[in-house]
Parts: C-alpha cells; sequence; structure tokens
C-alpha cells in the first residue's frame, strides 16, 4: 500500500525533491519514476510493499530510542567494575562538543587534500601523539579495534620477518589473550596460513620466559603489558633481547598506563598495538572503537592502514596528504597489505583531542588516579574473609580475585544489589569458575568500592551458609 | 597555521582532575617499568585545544559544508537526530560483557536491524558484527570458505572478481586465503558473462560483484550470471555499495546473490567522519547462516516470569551460530553506528522505496542538467557519457577524454576547478574502464536547486581557459598538493629536533 499523506510528510524532511518528482521527469522526457527503473528486469522485481513499519517522525524516533535505550542498564547509573579491555575513562565535553562539528563528522576519506586539511593535520597529529605515547617512531592513523589492530600486527610481522625465520609462517600470543581478541587473529591469519601458538604464564600471572625459549626463531610474539588479568610483567623488558632481530616483538597496550608504564618501543618492542577507546572515546558497547598501529621502521613498507605525510603545495605552503598508498587495497588490489578502506578515523579524532587536553601532566595524573583507584580496592577486597586476589603482583587497573561459590553466582548476587561485580573470567579460561575480574578505573568513586566490599562480605556468609 | 605541537604551555593540563582514591600504601610500579621520560605531548588550556580543533574544522569539507557529489561514496545529509540517540547512556555507556538482561534494548535493536537489512536484501540471516564495508567483504568470504570446507569441496581456491570492481574486493578475498580471477568488462563497462562462463569451474568458491555497477548500470543479466557461478558449484556475492539503488525495487536474493554486505554508512547515513567509523554487516542464505561470526541477536517469547522485563513480550538473546567462523571483531561491532542508521531506518520504515526512486531521480537528473547546461554553454563536445544508457541508477560516469584532446584538460583539472567553486569535486579516475573517468553521485537528500546550480557550474569550469584551470584551486586552505615530495619526503609525525 503506497504511503499515506501523514507518512509521505515524515519522509519529506529528508527529501528535498518530493513533489518535484513529476516537473523533473518532464524536464527528461519521462512520464513516471517507473520509466528510470525500465532496465531492471521483471523477474527480479520486489512485489509490492517491503513489509516493514511504518514511517516514523523524528520526535517518534527519539522517543522509541528512549524507551528502548532506557530499558539497558547504563553503567554509569551504578557501581560498576566491568573492564576486561573496555574501560570507562572520563572523557572531556569539549570532545564530543567538537568531534560533532560538520566539517569533521560529514567529511568522507580526505581524497581531496586542498579540501580536507583540517582532517589530515588533525590524523598526523594524532600520528604524533601515539608515536610518542608508545615509544615507536611510526603510527598509522587507525585500525577498527585493538583486536584487528592486534591480528594485522600478526600478518605484517610474517610478511617482514619470513624469509628469515626458523619457524616461518609461525607466530606465539600469549595463553591468556582473551579468546575473543584471539578468535579475530584465527580469522585474519588463517588466510596467509599462518600457525597462530601459546606462550604459558607462570602461576603468579607473569609470561613463563623460559617458554619464550620456543618462540626464537618465529615471526613474530604478541604479549599484552598490562596483562589481561591486569599484571604489570617486568618479563617484558627483556623479551626483545631473547628473540633476536628477526621476531617481531609486538605488545599490546592499554594506553592509559603508558602515563606511568614505560613505553613499549623503549624496550624494545617492534609494533605496539592496543584499543584506543579509553583515551577518547565511551564504551558504545563495544564499538566504535579505534586501534592503534605504531611500528618500527623496517614495518613501514609493510603495514597496514592509512597514513598521513607532511607535504608542500605548489606555492611551497605547509600541506598535509594521505601518503604511501602503494599499500593498500585501492591501488595493490589483491597485493594490499590489508583490505581496509573506512577506518575509525573519528574516533581517532576523539582520542587526539583527549590527549591534547591531557598534555603529558594529565596523562600521568590520570594514570595514576586509575593506579591508586585499583589500590584502594585491592586493600578494600583483600581485607574480607574469603575472597582472595589471585595474583600477588603489581595491577594497572584491573586484577583477579577468588570468590566462594562461582563467580557466576556472585556476579548474579551482585547485579541483583545494583552492582556490576565484574568480569567473570570462565568466560576467558573454561576451567577456572570462580575467579572474577575486578576492574577500578578514574571513574571509581570510594563509595562504589564500600559497596562492592559490602556485598561481597554478604556474598561469602551465603555461601558458606549455603556450603 | 595552528599547529598542535607549537603549543607548550605551563604544566598542567586542560581540564582540571578530581584527586586520586586515597590509598593505604602507594600503588607499586615496578622499577624497570617506569617510564623514564613523558611522551612529548603538547601542553594546552581548554580554550587554546578548541580554537586549534575548530581551526582544523574550518579548514575540512563535509557534506555540511556543500554538496558532495563523491562517485560510490553515497554522501548524503547525515540527520543530527542519529548524533542525540547515539549519545545516550543506555548505548554510550553499555559494557559488551553486561549480561543479556541488562541489554534488552539494545538487543532488540539489533534484532530488528537484522530483520529489516534481511527483508531488504532478501537474505535469510544478518550478523551486524563486521565494522567496515572491506571487513563484511571478508566475513562473507570466510563463511563461503567454511562452508566448502565443511562440504570437503577444498578444491575451490578461487575468487571471481570483475575488473572493474572496487580494490577491497580482491584484498578482501585474498586477505581469506583465495586466488583471484579478475574477467574483463565489456567495452561498455558491463560484466562480460562469456568471460565468466570460460573461467567459472569446479575450483570457483565465488564470485563477487555489485550492481549496478561501478558505471551506474545495472546488470540486467545479473540472474544469467548467477546461474553461470551456481552451476559450477560456486557462490554468488554481492557488494552492497550500491544499494543505495535499489530498496525496494529488487535485492541481492531476488537476483540469486548467497551472500551480501552493507555499507550502513553509506545507505543508512551513518556519518563517514572522514574516514569512518563504518559498520558493514553482511546477510546470507539459509544455508551459510550457521558460518556466520558470532553472537547474533536473537529472541524467544518471554516466559511468564520474565514478563515484567519484556519490551515486547520477547526475551531477546545472544545467538551462537553453530559452525560460526569466530570473530571479526571483538565485540559486537560498531554498535553506535547500527543504532544511527537504525534511526535512520526508521524515518522510512516501508517506504525506503522512495529513497532509492529520489537517489535514482537526483542522479539521472543531474546527468540530464549537465549536458543540458553544456549544450546551452557551447562545451557539450568537451566529454562524454561513461556509458551510453538510456536511464542510469544513483550514479553515472563522464569520461574528460574529449576535453583533454581538445585542451589538455584533465579530469583532474577539473575536479580542482569544481573545488574552487565550493564544491566537493567527484570521485575521479574511477572506474578505470572510463578514460578520464569522472563518477558523479548526488544521492536523494540534494534539492532540484543544487543540482541546477551545480550543473551550472560545471560547463562554466570547462569554459575556463586551461591554464587557469591547471592552476586550480586557489581559493582552497591549500592549493594542489605534491603527493610526490610526501612520498619522497617522508614526514609521518611532528620533527621534534628541527622544531
Amino acid at each position: 500500500m503506497p504511503p499515506s499523506g501523514a507518512e509521505v510528510r515524515k519522509m519529506v524532511d529528508q527529501l528535498p525533491n518530493r513533489g518535484r518528482e513529476a516537473e523533473m521527469l518532464l524536464e527528461m522526457g519521462f512520464n513516471s519514476m517507473e520509466d528510470l527503473f525500465a532496465d531492471i528486469p521483471e523477474d527480479v522485481r520486489f512485489k509490492g510493499e517491503l513489509p516493514l513499519p511504518a514511517p516514523q517522525s523524528e520526535e517518534e524516533i527519539i522517543a522509541d530510542a528512549r524507551r528502548l535505550l532506557g530499558a539497558n542498564q547504563d553503567l554509569g547509573s551504578r557501581p560498576s567494575f566491568l573492564g576486561a579491555g573496555l574501560y570507562r575513562n572520563y572523557v572531556p565535553a569539549a570532545v564530543f562538543q567538537l568531534v560533532t562539528r560538520g566539517e569533521f563528522l560529514t567529511a568522507y576519506t580526505p581524497y581531496q587534500p586542498e579540501v580536507s586539511q583540517g582532517m589530515l593535520q588533525a590524523m598526523w597529529e594524532f600520528q604524533t601523539l601515539v608515536s610518542e605515547l608508545v615509544g615507536l617512531p611510526i603510527a598509522n592513523l587507525s585500525l577498527y579495534d585493538g583486536s584487528t589492530a592486534a591480528a594485522e600486527a600478526l600478518t605484517c610481522a610474517v610478511r617482514v620477518h619470513n624469509r628469515k625465520a626458523s619457524q616461518p609462517n609461525t607466530v606465539y600470543v600469549s595463553e591468556l589473550t582473551s579468546p575473543d581478541k584471539l578468535s579475530v587473529m584465527h580469522n585474519y591469519c588463517q588466510g596467509a596460513d599462518i600457525a597462530i601458538k601459546t606462550l604459558a604464564h607462570n602461576p603468579d600471572g607473569t609470561l613463563d620466559l623460559e617458554a619464550v625459549q620456543a618462540a626464537a626463531g618465529a615471526c613474530g610474539v604478541y604479549i599484552e603489558q598490562p596483562n589481561p588479568l591486569g599484571v604489570m610483567d617486568e618479563g617484558l623488558v627483556g623479551l626483545k633481547a631473547m628473540l633476536g632481530d628477526h621476531t617481531a616483538l609486538i605488545v599490546g597496550v592499554q594506553p592509559v598506563s603508558l602515563g606511568v608504564l614505560e613505553a613499549p618501543g623503549h624496550y624494545g618492542a617492534d609494533i605496539v598495538v592496543g584499543e584506543g577507546q579509553p583515551l577518547g572515546s565511551p564504551l558504545t558497547a563495544g564499538g566504535p572503537l579505534y586501534g592503534i598501529f605504531a611500528c618500527k621502521q623496517p614495518y613501514l613498507r609493510l603495514m597496514p592502514g592509512r597514513i598521513v605525510g607532511r607535504s608542500i603545495d605548489v606555492d611551497g605552503n605547509e600541506a598535509y596528504c594521505l601518503t604511501l598508498s602503494t599499500r593498500e587495497q585501492h591501488i595493490r588490489r589483491h597485493r594490499a597489505t590489508s583490505n581496509i578502506c573506512t577506518n575509525e578515523t573519528l574516533i581517532a579524532l576523539m582520542g587526539a583531542m583527549h590527549m591534547a587536553l591531557l598534555g603529558p601532566d594529565g596523562l600521568a595524573e590520570l594514570a595514576h588516579r586509575n593506579m591508586a583507584a585499583c589500590q584502594a580496592l585491592k586493600e578494600r577486597l583483600s581485607a574480607i574473609d574469603g575472597v582472595e586476589v589471585v595474583h600477588d603482583a603489581p595491577h594497572f587497573n584491573e586484577f583477579a580475585i577468588r570468590v566462594k561459590g562461582t563467580a557466576n553466582a556472585c556476579l548474579a548476587h551482585l547485579d541483583q544489589h545494583g552492582i556490576t561485580g565484574g568480569f567473570d573470567l570462565n568466560r576467558w579460561y573454561p576451567d577456572i569458575n570462580d575467579q572474577i575480574l575486578v576492574t577500578a578505573t578514574d571513574q571509581t568513586r570510594l563509595a562504589d568500592i564500600e559497596a562492592l566490599a559490602a556485598q561481597l562480605a554478604l556474598w561469602t556468609t551465603h555461601a558458606e551458609v549455603a556450603a | 597555521m595552528s599547529h598542535l605541537f607549537g603549543h607548550n604551555g605551563a604544566e598542567g593540563e586542560g581540564y582540571s582532575q578530581p584527586a586520586a582514591l586515597a590509598t593505604a600504601q602507594d600503588p607499586v610500579i615496578p622499577a624497570s617499568l617506569v617510564r623514564a621520560s613523558p611522551a612529548r605531548w603538547p601542553r594546552l588550556s581548554e580554550p587554546e585545544m578548541v580554537r586549534h580543533y575548530t581551526w582544523l574544522s574550518k579548514r575540512n569539507f563535509g557534506i555540511d559544508t556543500g554538496f558532495y557529489p563523491l562517485g560510490s561514496c553515497t554522501m548524503k545529509h547525515n540527520p543530527r537526530v542519529n548524533e542525540v540517540i547515539a549519545q545516550l547512556p543506555g548505548i554510550a555507556d553499555i559494557h559488551p560483557h553486561q549480561p543479556e538482561h541488562q541489554l534488552q534494548g539494545w538487543l532488540s535493536i539489533y534484532y530488528e536491524m537484522q530483520h529489516m537489512l534481511a527483508v531488504v536484501s532478501g537474505m535469510d540471516d544478518v550478523t551486524l558484527q563486521p565494522v567496515a564495508g572491506a571487513q563484511g567483504e571478508f566475513t562473507a568470504i570466510r563463511c563461503i570458505q567454511e562452508y566448502f570446507r565443511l562440504r570437503g569441496e577444498t578444491q575451490r581456491t578461487k575468487v571471481i572478481v570483475p575488473d572493474s570492481a572496487h580494490g577491497t574486493n580482491p584484498a578482501s578475498a585474498a586477505m581469506a586465503g583465495f586466488e583471484i580471477v579478475e574477467i574483463p568488462s565489456l567495452e561498455d563497462g558491463r560484466m562480460d558473462l562469456d568471460a565468466l562462463a570460460a573461467v567459472a569451474d569446479e575450483t570457483t568458491a565465488a564470485m563477487m560483484i555489485t550492481n549496478p555497477n561501478t558505471l551506474g548500470l545495472f546488470e540486467a543479466d545479473i540472474a544469467e550470471a548467477s546461474r553461470i557461478v551456481h552451476e559450477a558449484g560456486g557462490q554468488m556475492y554481492y557488494d552492497g555499495a550500491n544499494f543505495n539503488a535499489i530498496l525496494g525495487i529488487t535485492s541481492p536474493g531476488l537476483m540469486g546473490f548467497d551472500a551480501v554486505h552493507f555499507n550502513l554508512h553509506k545507505t543508512f547515513s551513518q556519518p563517514h567522519g572522514g574516514g569512518g567509523p563504518g559498520s558493514g554487516p553482511i546477510g546470507v542464505k539459509s544455508h551459510l547462516a550457521p558460518f556466520l561470526p558470532g553472537p547474533v541477536a536473537a529472541r524467544n517469547e518471554a516466559a511468564p516470569e520474565d514478563m515484567h522485563r519484556s519490551l515486547d513480550g520477547f526475551m531477546y538473546r545472544w545467538h551462537e551460530p553453530e559452525h560460526s567462523i569466530g570473530k571479526v571483531q571483538q565485540w559486537h561491532g560498531n554498535a553506535g553506528a547500527v543504532i544511527r542508521c537504525w534511526a535512520y531506518y526508521r524515518r522510512y520504515g516501508f517506504g525506503l522505496k522512495q529513497m532509492s526512486e529520489h537517489a535514482v531521480l537526483n542522479a539521472n537528473y543531474l546527468r540530464h542538467a549537465i549536458h543540458r547546461e553544456a549544450k546551452a554553454a557551447g562545451v557539450d563536445h568537451l566529454f562524454a557519457d561513461g556509458a551510453e544508457t538510456e536511464v542510469a541508477k544513483h550514479e553515472f560516469t563522464l569520461s574528460m577524454q574529449p576535453a583533454k584532446d581538445a585542451l589538455g584538460v584533465s579530469a583532474m583539472d577539473v575536479a580542482k576547478g569544481l573545488l574552487d567553486r565550493g564544491y566537493m569535486a567527484p570521485t575521479v579516475y574511477f572506474p578505470l574502464v572510463v578514460p578520464e573517468c569522472m563518477m558523479i553521485e548526488p544521492t536523494e537528500t540534494e534539492s532540484k536547486d543544487t543540482l541546477d546550480t551545480f550543473a551550472k557550474h560545471f560547463s562554466q569550469v570547462l569554459k575556463t581557459d586551461p591554464e587557469t584551470l591547471h592552476e586550480a584551486p586557489i581559493t582552497t586552505p591549500v592549493r594542489r598538493v605534491d603527493e610526490v615530495y610526501a612520498a619522497r619526503n617522508l614526514c609521518l609525525k611532528h620533527p621534534f629536533d628541527e622544531a
């Protein structure tokens, strides 16, 4: 059925030529809209209207959005200790205000540099900010997220090192890596016949450096700092020396931690990747995010993603443009270093804005606040009978605790009492069922910690009674 | 010029942070891991930072700035309500690892979007996880690969791609490990069925193609192409880059395709953001559904005890497909983008066909107007249609070869001339089958007046003397940028030592 008058009016706001169709068609010598589709054979045509609901006005849409999204439990309205790869860090108001400027928001990829200098320069500055953050000379202007950045780092390492590797087409990845991230790695690596082997850890949560010997001669090693259990691992500092020149050391970072932790580029990392989200972006249910990718010089021409270079215009004035495009799909097609085209520029821009506001002092302070909140949480929870901090190690902003009963039941108890207690490590490590990864950020308040501690104490009593 | 790294103010930061939580003991950082020297980041106050990025924004051109006829990119208006919705805490402050009962609203919107995309594409199942068109291509090709592996048809190692395809098609298939077989297009830019029949065989895993094609032409033989590939035992993959032309009129399902990706940032108005984020869901026929990356949104009728927390009589949940290829993004895709596109789709509902009708109306009208104005200005001999056709779909191509031959004016010169007149340039030099190609896509959100005025300016650019045009642009923030210099004198970050 054709839309009613009221329904048509709802669509007009997006269709400036509603009501002028006949005039435009007539001028072209056509009689009806149908004439414009005469080239589409009857046998592939839809018959009738699409079986979808009626059009809505803006007011109706926003009302539905408020109703539906209001049914979600947003984490700002209760104590939350859920992290495990995404973190509730405060994003300054100026970032949101500036990033919705239409000149940034509604631009395409800057293929016409003369009218895209704003975004090009902002991304060149982003590359500099990331390069400085991680201690490596080169950074691209973002990949999709931390997981695809890690996966692309592995394939990049193989492209660079395969010829000299004694373990060709082989990479090693920490056994603690989230299975979701590992799954992305498998998808990206299988096409290039890359075998992914795992690196074992010690009971204290640090990397087993003996086991690393097995990785010598492989194309790359991927390890996170702090690791997925929040542990800051000193062992990584000596890793590059153990691996040698022909194995890429790839370090995955939580960018906020680099306000206090040494930049991996300064202890031998060849490639640094990470989830950029804690700098500049809300959680947004896990996307859009932005993947950080930085590397040393030998990886430059085989790396994935877009890069901005500083150049000059015909008058010799400073100007920016995309460069090294011959690595990319629109030129190199099936021999490209990656298929990536659309990336996460706007979220990277939010990252750049947040970094610019923080400055080096602000980043150090932010990192310290994360660590202090984590320390306060650890001090409070370790005082509870029946709660045990699993790893006696330095933690950045999260750590594993062991609870009475199952983690699943404990988290359900906390949820019933209005607390998002953390992440059930059973989802990552199926043989563990009594551990919760608890996360603190700069958004964690003392009252949140007290609420969690009180309910955990209560849970312990319940669980003991039940047992 | 405003340079971020030129700002190096007093110690401190651009926004003040509250005090750290008090602890009994100071947090410990292992000695060898203490950062020795801070990042050389700038120090800006908030007013300086706001002014810097505002200055940068003024040196950037978006749809909000002016007409953006960039072919194959579908640069339509981005309604602002979408931005308001995406900032609501019920999506912005949600963690993907929260339990399902806390995510009923989000899951129901995902379910609704999966359903809508299945309806408009004629597919059976949809995943919203891929975060860009290229990732959607890769994901679908991976599903096809696992489908054949499970059937034991491991000899299917080749993917057929027309030479006019977007570069991501061969790049995505190669990344999944396939050998690429490129087939030439006919002289008029259409698909060559004989060339396809000659290469389709028992080694064919899939053919990747877009329809309407990159010339803006509908491939009327598409059902025959599907028959050829299916008879050889292969799968048909639809590149949804040009979906804006066909919503509610035809669908990949009706054309015989098995899998399709959508560019939500094209068809459904997720802002392009200067290069991303996008969203690239895929739809598949039921035989490929078990291979989709998981989880996807599913629902059951709510049990009586769940009724009080059900939105609509259903409880929504995540579902892991039986033979899932696993994940292509760590979480559940670009949820924020999907929400914006949900808001856009809700505007049209069953009227989505009108969106495509107006996209095609505008493209044909602009093509007509350009010829009309060029004739009036006496410059119609300086270009030709890129493809001889009665009607185009959502975009069309022009060849500037006559201008090149007659005056030495290239497609790039014309593009730069348009920049001087306040327009974004059309896509140039793609597709390659059209010499000195300009590819123009106005989208449905431009008024007739805008199209008429653009057509006049296009003619005036062609009337400009070649010397002046070679110099264009002159009114833009910078003039022609030396890309060769950029590549030869790599400067990929601020050179602190020179500063």
